[in-house]
C-alpha cells in the first residue's frame, strides 16, 4: 500500500521509523557515522534514490511547557525521496541494493526479522511506515536518471558552445549533429 | 564525540548532515494539544491549493522536503506503539547552501507558512526575529547519521536550468534539422541567445 501523500509528481516520499533495541543506539550510531559517503555508501547501490538518511532518535526534545515526554526506547528514523509510484518495488531495491548493510542497521532494530526474507523485510517497512502529511519536490516529475542525463547533456552543451566559437557554418552543424545525435 | 541524538545538535558533529552541495535538516517538535487539527487543515492546503507551495518554487534550494505529525513511536512490542503526551511535528529537508541561509530566507520569504506550520510546536518564538527561530530549530534538530544524495554536486537551481535545457535542446534539433548550414548558424545563435540563462 502507498500513502496518499507521500506521492509528488512521480516522486515518492518514504519515512520509516523503528525502535531500537535496549542499549543498541551507540553501536548502531557507530556504525551508521562509520559508513562512507558517496558512490562507497551502501544507498548508492539502492536504485531510484535522490536522497535519503538515517538518524538516530535517542529521545524527544523537552521544550520546558507541560509534561516532559520521554521515548521508551530510542528510535531509527530512515527517510528517502525516491522515484515511482510503487513503493514495494522500492522497498525491494532497497533490500537487494543494501544488502548486508540492511542487516547491519535495522539488525539493531525490534522486530526486524533479516532481508533473507524480502516478504518480510517488505512488511517490516511497511508496519513501521509513517505516511507524510506534506510532501514537497522541486522537481517531483524528473526521475534520477532524468536528472543526471539533463545535467550531463548541460554540461555538454556548454562545453560545445565554447568550443564552437568561430566554427564555419557547415563544420557547426556538422558538429552539433554529431554532439547532440542521441 | 557524540553518538546518539538527543538534542540539542552538536555542530561538531554536523558535517554528517552535508553530502556534497546538499544538507540535511530533520526536526522533531512536541506540538501542543488540540494543534494537529489546525496542522490537518494547513496540510490540507498545501496539497491543495498550489499557490501555497509556489514560493517553495520560488526560494529554489530545496530538492524535497516534507512534514507529517507522528502520534505513536515503536517501542518494541506488538501493540499499537508508545502514545506520549504530545504529538510531534517531523521536518525533513534537502537543500543546498548554508544552513543560516536557508533558515534566514524560510523566515522572511515564507514567514507565513512558517506560523501556519511551526504555529502549534510548543515553544516556537515565531519566524521573526530570526535568530530566535533559528534557536528554536537547533534546539530541536537532529543530525543524521549517514545521509546521501544521487547527484551531491548540484544546486536545485542546475537541476532545473538542466531540464529546460534539455527542451530546448530537443526543441531545436527538430526545428533545425533541414536547414541549410547558414540558416542553421543563425538559428543556432539565437536558440543559444534563448538557452544561455540556464547554462
Amino acid at each position: 500500500m502507498n500513502g496518499r501523500h507521500d506521492i509528488s509528481g512521480q516522486a515518492h516520499s518514504l519515512t520509516v521509523l523503528t525502535a531500537i533495541r535496549d542499549g543498541h543506539e551507540s553501536a548502531l550510531a557507530r556504525y551508521l557515522n562509520a559508513l562512507q559517503g558517496g558512490t562507497a555508501s551502501p544507498l548508492a547501490t539502492v536504485a531510484r534514490t535522490h536522497f535519503a538518511r538515517w538518524v538516530v532518535v535517542g529521545d524527544v526534545v523537552y521544550e520546558g511547557k507541560g509534561t516532559r515526554d520521554h521515548l521508551k526506547l530510542g528510535q531509527l528514523l530512515f527517510t528517502s525521496n525516491f522515484d515511482g509510484k510503487d513503493l514495494d518495488s522500492y522497498l525491494e531495491s532497497l533490500r537487494t541494493g543494501l544488502g548486508s548493510a540492511a542487516d547491519e542497521i535495522w539488525g539493531h532494530c525490534c522486530g526486524y526479522p533479516g532481508s533473507d526474507d524480502a516478504a518480510a523485510f517488505a512488511a517490516y517497512m511497511h508496519k513501521h511506515h509513517v505516511e507524510s502529511s506534506l510532501f514537497f519536490g522541486a522537481y517531483g516529475t524528473r526521475t534520477v536518471e532524468d536528472v543526471i542525463s539533463s545535467l550531463a547533456l548541460r554540461r555538454n552543451l556548454i562545453a560545445f558552445a565554447l568550443n564552437s566559437q568561430g566554427m564555419a557554418p557547415a563544420a557547426l552543424q556538422a558538429a552539433f549533429q554529431r554532439t547532440f545525435s542521441q | 564525540m557524540r553518538l546518539v541524538n538527543v538534542g540539542p545538535m552538536d555542530y561538531a558533529h554536523g558535517v554528517a548532515n552535508i553530502e556534497g552541495k546538499a544538507t540535511a535538516i530533520t526536526v522533531l517538535t512536541p506540538v501542543r494539544r488540540g494543534g494537529t487539527i489546525l496542522l490537518w487543515i494547513v496540510f490540507w492546503a498545501g496539497r491543495n491549493l498550489t499557490f501555497t507551495l509556489k514560493k517553495l518554487q520560488i526560494l529554489s534550494f530545496i530538492h524535497y522536503a516534507r512534514w507529517t505529525v507522528i502520534r505513536r513511536f515503536p517501542d518494541g512490542e506488538n501493540g499499537d506503539g508508545q502514545q506520549l503526551d504530545h504529538p510531534y511535528l517531523f521536518f525533513e529537508s534537502n537543500f543546498n547552501g548554508t544552513w543560516d541561509q536557508y533558515i534566514d530566507a524560510f523566515s522572511e520569504v515564507v514567514a507565513l507558512r512558517m506560523k501556519a506550520i511551526w504555529g502549534t510546536s510548543i515553544g516556537f518564538p515565531g519566524p521573526l526575529p530570526v535568530e530566535a527561530f533559528k534557536q528554536y530549530i537547533r534546539r530541536n534538530e537532529y543530525v543524521a547519521d549517514h545521509y546521501w544524495s544521487a547527484y551531491p554536486g548540484h544546486t536545485t537551481t542546475e537541476i532545473i536550468s538542466a531540464a529546460r535545457v534539455e527542451t530546448a535542446v530537443a526543441e531545436f534539433k527538430k526545428r533545425s534539422a533541414k536547414l541549410d548550414p547558414d540558416a542553421f548558424q543563425a538559428a543556432y545563435v539565437s536558440f543559444l541567445g534563448k538557452v544561455q540563462r540556464d547554462l
